[in-house]
C-alpha cells in the first residue's frame, strides 16, 4: 500500500515509452486536473546515455580528478563554471573535437574496454571495483537538472532514491541496494553544460570580515554600557513567584475595572467576563511586569502607580483597539488583496500604521473568524494533492515476446525463432522474453535483465551490442539535422551532415565555430507596395503622417483607413493613382512649360535647359560603390546568391515523446542555443512580430511577396549590398522561380509557407560607426553652428576647405572606423 | 538556575514586520515565542533587556558602507529609484524590500551586539536573542532572507575579549555568510550542520570547505541528507562538538538555533523534534563557556515558537509542562494538540545511513587533528600580549638599572652559541657573547 503511495518529493520511475528505459524524475507537485486526472510536475534527472559523449568524457575526468586530488577537483569545478560563463565557444570546441574524432572513437572505447577488463579500479574510499561493478555503477550515475516537466501520474512505475554522491561513501553500497542512484553534477539541457552541484565560498576583501584584534590590557572597547543598558526585568528581585502572580492578578483586576469605566470598552465588551478576558491579554501583563521593575520590585508602590490620579491604567492591544467596522474593513481587504498589508493600509485603513495592521492580523488569526476562512481555503487547496496512489502497472509490455504460448519446448530447451540466449546474462531460460535492441539483430532479454534495463538503462553485463545501442542513443539525442529547405534528414555526425548539405543542397557548411559574431540588431526596411502608397495619399487626413511620425508608438486605426480608402478609390482611374503616387499631392499644377505659356510666355517650345540631360552625357562617377547586377533576359536583375550558412529553421524536435518545457527562462542572448548558427527562436519571432505589427500599423496587410530586409546603413534602402542575399521583391516573382535547376537548389532564400522570410540577422552587414577622434571634434568646433547644421542636412557635400584652418583635415578625409560590435 | 545569569533580549516591535505576501519568513514568530516565554513563567527568571538598536557604524563593522547606506534609504515607496542597486545587492525575490526594513535590521543586530557586549563584560553567562541569527547575509549583499549579518557583527565584538570564538549552526541551511566572513581566520571556528545537495539553499557547505590560509581547518561542515531524525542528529552533533571544543578550546560560543531543522517546517526537510533540537542547545550549554544563543531560520511559526520557548527553558534549567498554557494569547496557533512537543510526522525517510554519518564524523576528526598541530591558535594570539609587554620594557629602561637583568634574560648559554660551523669553544670572550646577544 505504502509502496504505491507517491508523495511530493519522491523520486520515481516514469515510463514514457514502452521500449526505452524508465525516466527518473522527482515529484515537485501533484495537481488534479479538472477532468479528474492527476498530473505530476517533475524535476528531470538524466542518465549517462541521455547526455552527449563529449560531456560524459568531461564528467569522467571530473570524477577521476575529484577522487584523486581535492584541489584538482576544485580547479575542475571552476573550469566547468568558467566554461559556462564563456558560453558556447568553449563548449562548441568540445563537441567539435568529439565529432571530428568520430573514427577515433571506436578505438578509444576499445582501449577503454581493455582497461576495464584488464585491471581493477580503486576508488578513493579504498574500494576496488571489478570491471562488471564499474560497468553497473555507470548505470547508477545520474545528472541533476533544473528542467521541469509535467507528466501524467499514471505513468509512474515505482520509487527509487537519488542522492548527492558524497566522497566518503562506498560506491559499492549503491550497487548492493536496489533502485538507488547518485549524482554529483548538474546538467543543463539548454546550455549543454555540466556543473558541480556546489556553491562557492568566495575569498577576498569583498567577502571576509576584518578581524578585530584582541584588546590590549586596559584598552576600552568603545561600548558604553550605560548607553546600552535598558534592563526591564531581572530575576534578582527577592520576590517569590507567588507574589509576582498576585501582583499580576491585581493589575488585571485594575484593568477590568478600567474597562468598566471606559465607555468605548463597555460597548465592545458587554459582559464582565469579556472585560476580564480583555484585561488578561499580554499587553496588560507586560505592562505590569515593567511597572514592577520600575518600582524596584516594591509591590505596594507598583500597585499605586497602576492607579494614578487620572484613573486606573488601561492597556489595550490592537485586538481591542480596533472597532467592529475596522475589523470588517480589514477582513474585506484581506480577501481582496491577500496579505499585501501595504495595499490594505493604503486602500482600506490609511489611519492605521503598518505595524498596527500586522499585529492585528496575527491576533485576528487566533479568532474563530479566521478558522472559518481557513476551512474555505482548505477546500480550495484540495486540487493540490500531497500524495497519489498509483496501482502496480501490469499490462503486458509490447516488447514482450509471446513465445511462452507457442509450443516450442523441445526436450526442456527453449527453441524459439531466434533461439538466442539473453543478450545480457546469456541465460537460456526465462519465464518471459523481451525483444530488445535493433530489430534486425533480433536480440532478446530475459525477465530480470529486462527489468534491469528498464530501470538502469543498460545491460547488466557489458556487451558489444549494448554499447552500440547506448552510443546510438546518445548520438541520437543530439543528432545532426539538415535544416535546408525543410529537408529534415538526420545524420549521426556533423561531417556526414556537411557532406549531405554539399551534395544535395549545394550548401557549404562552415566547419569552423559557427558562433555568431555579435551584432547590433539588424536594420529594418519597410517596402511599401503601390496600393499602400495610394492608400496613404488618399487618406492623408486620417493618417496625419506628420503627426504619426512624431508619435511612432501611437496606434493607427488600420481598418478604418482601409475602408475609407476603398471608398475613396471608387471611380478613380489608374492614371489618377499613378499621379497620386508620383506627385504626392492631389493637385495638378501642370507642366512648367504649360504654366509659363499660361503666364504669357510666347514661345511654347521647351527651352533646352529644361530638357533632361541625355544619360550618356551625365558625368560618370569614378567609383560605384554598389553596382547594379546584370539584367537577365526577362529584364529582372540577377543577383549572385550568397549561400547562407544554414537556414534559420529552428529545430525543436526532441527525441523524447513528451514535449519538454523549458524551466529556466531563456533570457537575453542564450548563446547556448546558437550552437548550430541558428538564431534563437524567440528572437526571430520578435522580429516577425515586430514587422507585422509595424506593417499593420501602416495599414498594410503584407502582400504575399513582401519582404522585410535587413539592410546596412551603407547599403541604403532598396539597394542591398552584394553581401546580402536579396529576397524576392514584390512584383518580381520569377526571381524565386528556378530558371536553372542547379542554382535554385543553392540557398536562395525561398519563402516557406507564404510567410515573409527574414534573412538571418546574422547575415546583416556590419554596422558602420562614425568614430569621432580628437581631430574631428576639434574640427567640428571650428565650424559655425549654421555650417554644422547645413552639413548635417547635406551629408554628401564636402565642407569647403576655406572654412577650415589649413592644418586640419576635412571631415571627409578623416578615416571612418568600422567597428563591429562584438 | 544553577547560578547562571541568562540575559534575554527582546524588542516589543520586532515581531511586527512583514516580508510581503507569500514570503515564508515571518518575524511575528518572535512575538509568539515571547508570549510563550511569559506564560511559561520563564520571564521571571530571565534578565530581560529591551535591546539597543544597532547604528550605521555598528553595521559597517562588517558590511560595506555602500550597502548599509542603501538599506537605510530604500523603502517600498522609493524602490524604483534603486533598481540598479537591487541587483547589485541581491535584493530580489528572497530578500524583498519591505516597510521598516532598516529598523528591523537594526533591532535584531542591536540585540545580538548587545548580547556580545554583555558577555564580554561578564554581565551574564548566556545571552539569548531569538530575533538574531541571520546567517546568510554577506558583506556586500543580502541573501536568503538575511540583510545584515548580526552574527558576524556580534562575533567581531566578542573578538575584542575572546581569542577564540566558536560558532555552531544548527539551522537546516548552511551558515555560509558567517563561514565566508571568517574563512581566512583561525580566531573563529565555524561549525555548521545542514542539509546539502539537490540544489538546497545556499549550495555551499560541502565537507571539503575547511577554510583557507590561516583559517584552514577552521571551517567545519557537516553535510546531511534529508529526513534526519533525533537519534542520527545527536549521533553526529555530540561527537563533533565534543571534539571541536576539545581541540579548539573556545573562550566563547555563538549558537545559531535555526528552527527550520525541525520536522514539519515549511522549507526544511529534516525530522527533528523540539526535544532533539533542544538537546543540541543543552549539550552546548554544558561546556560552561560564555554562550550567545541566536535564532535563525524557521518557517512554521508555531513550531519555531515551541522550539525557542522550550530552549529558553532549557537554558535556565526550568522544566516546562508539555501543555501550552491556555492563557497564551496565541493559544489557537497550537491546535490541534496544544502541546509543546508535537508528535513528529516523518514526511521523508531518513536518507542518512549510519555508515554515512560515521564517515562524516571521521572526516571531521581527521581535520580537527590538523587543528591541534596547527600552531597558530596559540602562536598568533599569545605573542600579541607578550610582545607588547616586552616593547614597554624596552621603552621603560634605557638606563642601567635593569640592564643587568635584561641582559641575563637575553644571555644565551655559551654552548648554544657557535662562532663558526664547528666551534664548540666554551672559553669564549664574555664581551663577544653579550654584544652578539644584544644584536640578536
Amino acid at each position: 500500500m505504502a509502496n504505491n503511495m507517491y508523495r511530493v518529493g519522491d523520486y520515481v520511475y516514469f515510463e514514457t515509452s514502452s521500449t526505452s528505459p524508465y525516466q527518473i524524475r522527482r515529484i515537485e507537485e501533484l495537481n488534479k486536473t479538472p477532468n479528474g486526472n492527476v498530473e505530476a510536475k517533475v524535476m528531470c534527472f538524466y542518465r549517462r546515455r541521455d547526455i552527449s559523449s563529449s560531456l560524459i568524457m568531461l564528467a569522467d575526468k571530473h570524477q577521476k580528478d575529484g577522487h584523486g586530488n581535492l584541489d584538482l577537483c576544485r580547479g575542475f569545478k571552476k573550469l566547468l563554471k568558467g566554461q559556462e560563463i564563456q558560453g558556447p565557444c568553449l563548449n562548441e570546441t568540445v563537441t567539435q573535437e568529439a565529432t571530428q574524432q568520430g573514427a577515433l572513437d571506436e578505438d578509444e572505447s576499445d582501449s577503454e574496454g581493455a582497461e576495464l577488463g584488464g585491471s581493477t579500479i580503486v576508488t578513493p574510499s579504498g574500494e576496488t571495483l571489478s570491471s562488471n561493478e564499474r560497468h553497473q555503477l555507470r548505470h547508477r550515475e545520474l545528472f541533476l537538472s533544473r528542467q521541469i516537466e509535467t507528466l501524467p501520474a499514471t505513468h509512474i512505475r515505482g520509487k527509487c532514491t537519488v542522492t548527492l554522491l558524497n566522497e566518503t561513501e562506498l560506491l559499492l553500497a549503491y550497487l548492493n541496494k536496489d533502485d538507488t542512484f547518485f549524482y554529483s553534477l548538474v546538467y543543463d539541457p539548454q546550455q549543454k553544460t555540466l556543473l558541480a552541484d556546489k556553491g562557492e565560498i568566495r575569498v577576498g576583501s569583498r567577502y571576509q570580515a576584518d578581524i578585530t584584534s584582541l584588546l590590549k590590557e586596559g584598552e576600552g572597547d568603545g561600548r558604553n554600557l550605560e548607553e546600552l543598558e535598558s534592563l526591564i526585568w531581572t530575576p534578582g528581585h527577592g520576590l517569590t513567584d507567588r507574589q509576582i502572580d498576585q501582583f499580576l492578578v491585581m493589575s488585571r483586576s485594575v484593568g477590568t475595572f478600567a474597562r468598566a469605566l471606559d465607555c468605548s470598552s463597555s460597548v465592545k465588551q458587554p459582559s464582565l467576563h469579556m472585560s476580564a478576558a480583555a484585561a488578561s491579554r499580554d499587553v496588560t501583563l507586560f505592562h505590569a511586569m515593567d511597572t514592577l521593575h520600575k518600582h524596584s520590585y516594591d509591590i505596594s508602590r507598583a500597585l499605586c502607580s497602576l492607579i494614578p490620579a487620572t484613573g486606573p491604567v488601561l492597556c489595550r492591544d490592537e485586538m481591542e483597539e480596533w472597532s467592529a467596522s475596522e475589523a470588517n474593513l480589514f477582513e474585506e481587504a484581506l480577501e481582496k488583496y491577500g496579505k499585501d498589508f501595504n495595499d490594505i493600509r493604503q486602500d482600506f485603513l490609511p489611519w492605521k500604521t503598518l505595524k498596527n495592521i500586522i499585529e492585528y492580523y496575527y491576533m485576528w488569526k487566533t479568532t474563530d473568524r479566521y478558522v472559518q476562512q481557513k476551512r474555505v481555503k482548505a477546500v480550495e487547496a484540495e486540487s493540490k494533492l500531497k500524495q497519489v496512489y498509483i496501482p502496480n502497472y501490469n499490462k503486458p509490455n509490447p516488447a514482450a515476446l509471446s513465445n511462452g504460448k507457442t509450443p516450442s519446448m523441445v526436450n526442456g530447451a527453449d527453441i524459439t525463432v531466434s533461439g538466442k540466449a539473453c543478450e545480457s546474462c546469456h541465460a537460456t531460460n526465462s519465464s518471459q522474453w523481451y525483444a530488445w535492441g535493433p530489430s534486425h539483430l533480433q536480440c532478446r532479454l530475459c525477465h530480470s535483465c529486462w527489468q534491469y534495463w528498464k530501470k538502469f538503462g543498460g545491460l547488466k553485463l557489458p556487451s558489444r551490442i549494448g554499447k552500440e545501442e547506448e552510443r546510438l542513443h546518445s548520438g541520437g539525442s543530439r543528432s545532426q539535422r539538415c535544416n535546408v529547405g525543410g529537408c529534415g534528414r538526420e545524420y549521426k555526425t556533423r561531417s556526414q551532415l556537411i557532406r549531405h548539405a554539399a551534395q544535395a543542397h549545394g550548401v557549404a557548411l562552415r566547419a569552423g565555430s559557427p558562433r555568431p559574431i555579435m551584432k547590433t540588431r539588424a536594420a529594418i526596411m519597410v517596402h511599401t507596395s503601390l496600393p499602400i502608397r495610394v492608400m496613404r495619399r488618399l487618406c492623408e487626413d486620417l493618417i496625419q503622417p506628420r503627426k504619426a511620425s512624431r508619435n511612432p508608438t501611437w496606434p493607427v486605426n488600420t481598418t478604418n483607413i482601409r475602408q475609407e480608402s476603398l471608398l475613396r478609390m471608387g471611380g478613380k482611374s489608374f492614371d489618377d493613382f499613378a499621379y497620386l503616387v508620383k506627385r504626392g499631392t492631389g493637385r495638378r499644377r501642370g507642366r512648367v512649360s504649360q504654366v509659363s505659356v499660361r503666364l504669357g510666355q510666347k514661345n511654347s517650345a521647351c527651352p533646352a535647359w529644361m530638357l533632361p540631360t541625355d544619360k550618356s552625357l551625365l558625368p560618370k562617377q569614378p567609383h560605384i560603390a554598389f553596382p547594379k547586377p546584370p539584367k537577365g533576359p526577362d529584364g529582372s536583375l540577377i543577383y549572385t546568391p550568397i549561400p547562407n550558412k544554414e537556414l534559420p529553421v529552428v529545430n525543436n524536435t526532441s527525441p523524447s515523446l513528451l514535449k519538454r518545457r523549458a524551466y529556466e527562462e531563456t533570457n537575453g542572448m542564450d548563446e547556448g542555443e546558437l550552437e548550430e548558427g541558428i538564431p534563437p527562436a524567440k528572437r526571430q519571432k520578435d522580429l516577425e512580430a515586430l514587422d507585422s505589427l509595424h506593417l499593420n500599423q501602416l495599414g498594410v496587410i503584407p502582400p504575399p511577396g513582401l519582404t522585410v530586409t535587413p539592410v546596412g546603413v551603407n547599403g541604403g534602402p532598396g539597394v542591398p549590398p552584394p553581401g546580402v542575399p536579396t529576397p524576392p521583391l514584390a512584383g518580381v516573382p520569377n526571381l524565386g522561380a528556378p530558371s536553372t535547376p542547379g542554382r535554385a537548389k543553392i540557398a536562395t532564400v525561398s519563402r516557406v509557407g507564404g510567410r515573409p522570410r527574414i534573412i538571418s540577422w546574422m547575415d546583416a552587414p556590419d554596422d558602420v560607426y562614425f568614430y569621432a577622434t580628437d581631430t574631428t571634434k576639434k574640427l567640428r568646433k571650428s565650424l559655425t553652428t549654421n555650417d554644422l547644421k547645413r552639413a548635417a542636412r547635406r551629408p554628401w557635400k564636402k565642407i569647403q576647405e576655406k572654412d577650415l584652418s589649413p592644418s586640419t583635415p576635412t571631415p571627409t578625409t578623416t578615416p571612418i572606423t568600422h567597428i563591429t560590435s562584438d | 538556575m544553577g547560578g547562571k545569569t541568562v540575559a534575554y533580549f527582546y524588542d516589543p516591535d520586532v515581531g511586527n514586520f512583514h516580508y510581503g505576501p507569500g514570503h515564508p519568513m515571518k518575524p511575528h514568530r518572535l512575538s509568539i515565542t515571547h508570549s510563550l516565554v511569559l506564560h511559561y513563567g520563564l520571564y521571571k527568571k530571565l534578565q530581560i533587556y529591551r535591546p539597543y538598536r544597532a547604528n550605521f557604524h555598528d553595521m559597517t563593522r562588517f558590511h560595506s558602507e555602500e550597502y548599509i547606506d542603501f538599506l537605510m534609504r530604500v523603502s517600498p515607496q522609493n524602490v524604483q529609484n534603486f533598481t540598479k542597486n537591487l541587483g547589485q545587492f541581491n535584493m530580489a525575490d528572497d530578500c524583498p524590500v519591505f516597510d521598516g526594513l532598516y529598523d528591523f535590521c537594526s533591532m535584531y543586530t542591536g540585540a545580538s551586539l548587545e548580547g556580545a557586549v554583555k558577555l564580554n563584560h561578564n554581565c551574564c553567562d548566556i545571552a539569548i536573542n531569538w530575533s538574531g541569527g541571520l546567517h546568510h547575509a554577506k558583506k556586500f549583499e543580502a541573501s536568503g532572507f538575511c540583510y545584515v549579518n548580526d552574527i558576524v557583527i556580534a562575533i567581531l565584538e566578542m573578538l575584542k575579549y575572546h581569542p577564540r570564538v566558536l560558532y555552531i549552526d544548527i539551522d537546516i541551511h548552511h551558515g555560509d555568510g558567517v563561514q565566508e566572513a571568517f574563512y581566512l581566520t583561525d580566531r573563529v571556528m565555524t561549525v555548521s550542520f545542514h542539509k546539502y545537495g539537490n540544489y538546497f539553499f545556499p549550495g555551499t557547505g560541502d565537507m571539503f570547505e575547511i577554510g583557507h590560509e590561516s583559517g584552514r581547518y577552521y571551517s567545519v561542515n557537516v553535510p546531511l541528507k534529508e529526513g534526519i531524525d533525533d537519534a542520527s542528529y545527536t549521533q553526529v552533533f555530540k561527537p563533533v562538538i565534543e571534539a571541536v571544543i576539545q581541540y579548539y578550546c573556545p573562550t566563547a560560543i555563538v549558537l545559531q538555533c535555526g528552527a527550520d531543522s525541525l520536522s514539519g517546517d515549511r522549507l526544511g526537510c529534516f525530522s527533528l523534534s523540539t526535544k532533539g533540537h533542544g538537546e543540541c542547545v543543552s549539550f552546548t550549554k554544558k561546556f560552561g563557556v560564555p554562550l550567545l544563543v541566536l535564532g535563525g531560520g524557521g518557517y512554521t511559526p508555531r513550531n519555531v515558537a515551541r522550539c525557542w520557548a522550550y530552549e529558553t527553558g532549557l537554558l535556565i534549567d526550568t522544566d516546562m509542562p508539555t501543555e501550552i498554557p491556555y492563557n497564551t494569547e496565541y493559544f489557537q496557533y497550537f491546535a490541534p494538540d496544544f502541546s509543546l512537543h508535537p508528535e513528529v510526522i516523518t514526511r521523508q525517510e531518513n536518507g542518512n545511513s549510519r555508515q554515512y554519518l560515521e564517515a562524516i564524523v571521521k572526516h571531521v576528526y581527521d581535520n580537527l587533528r590538523m587543528v591541534q598541530h596547527a600552531p597558530s591558535v596559540q602562536m598568533q594570539d599569545v605573542p600579541n600580549d607578550g610582545l607588547n609587554i616586552k616593547e614597554e620594557e624596552q621603552e621603560l629602561d634605557p638606563d642601567a638599572r635593569l640592564h643587568l637583568s635584561e641582559e641575563d634574560k637575553r644571555i644565551e648559554p655559551d654552548n648554544e652559541f657557535y662562532d663558526g660551523e664547528k666551534d664548540n669553544d666554551k672559553d669564549e670572550d664574555p664581551e663577544v657573547t653579550s654584544s652578539s646577544a644584544t644584536k640578536n
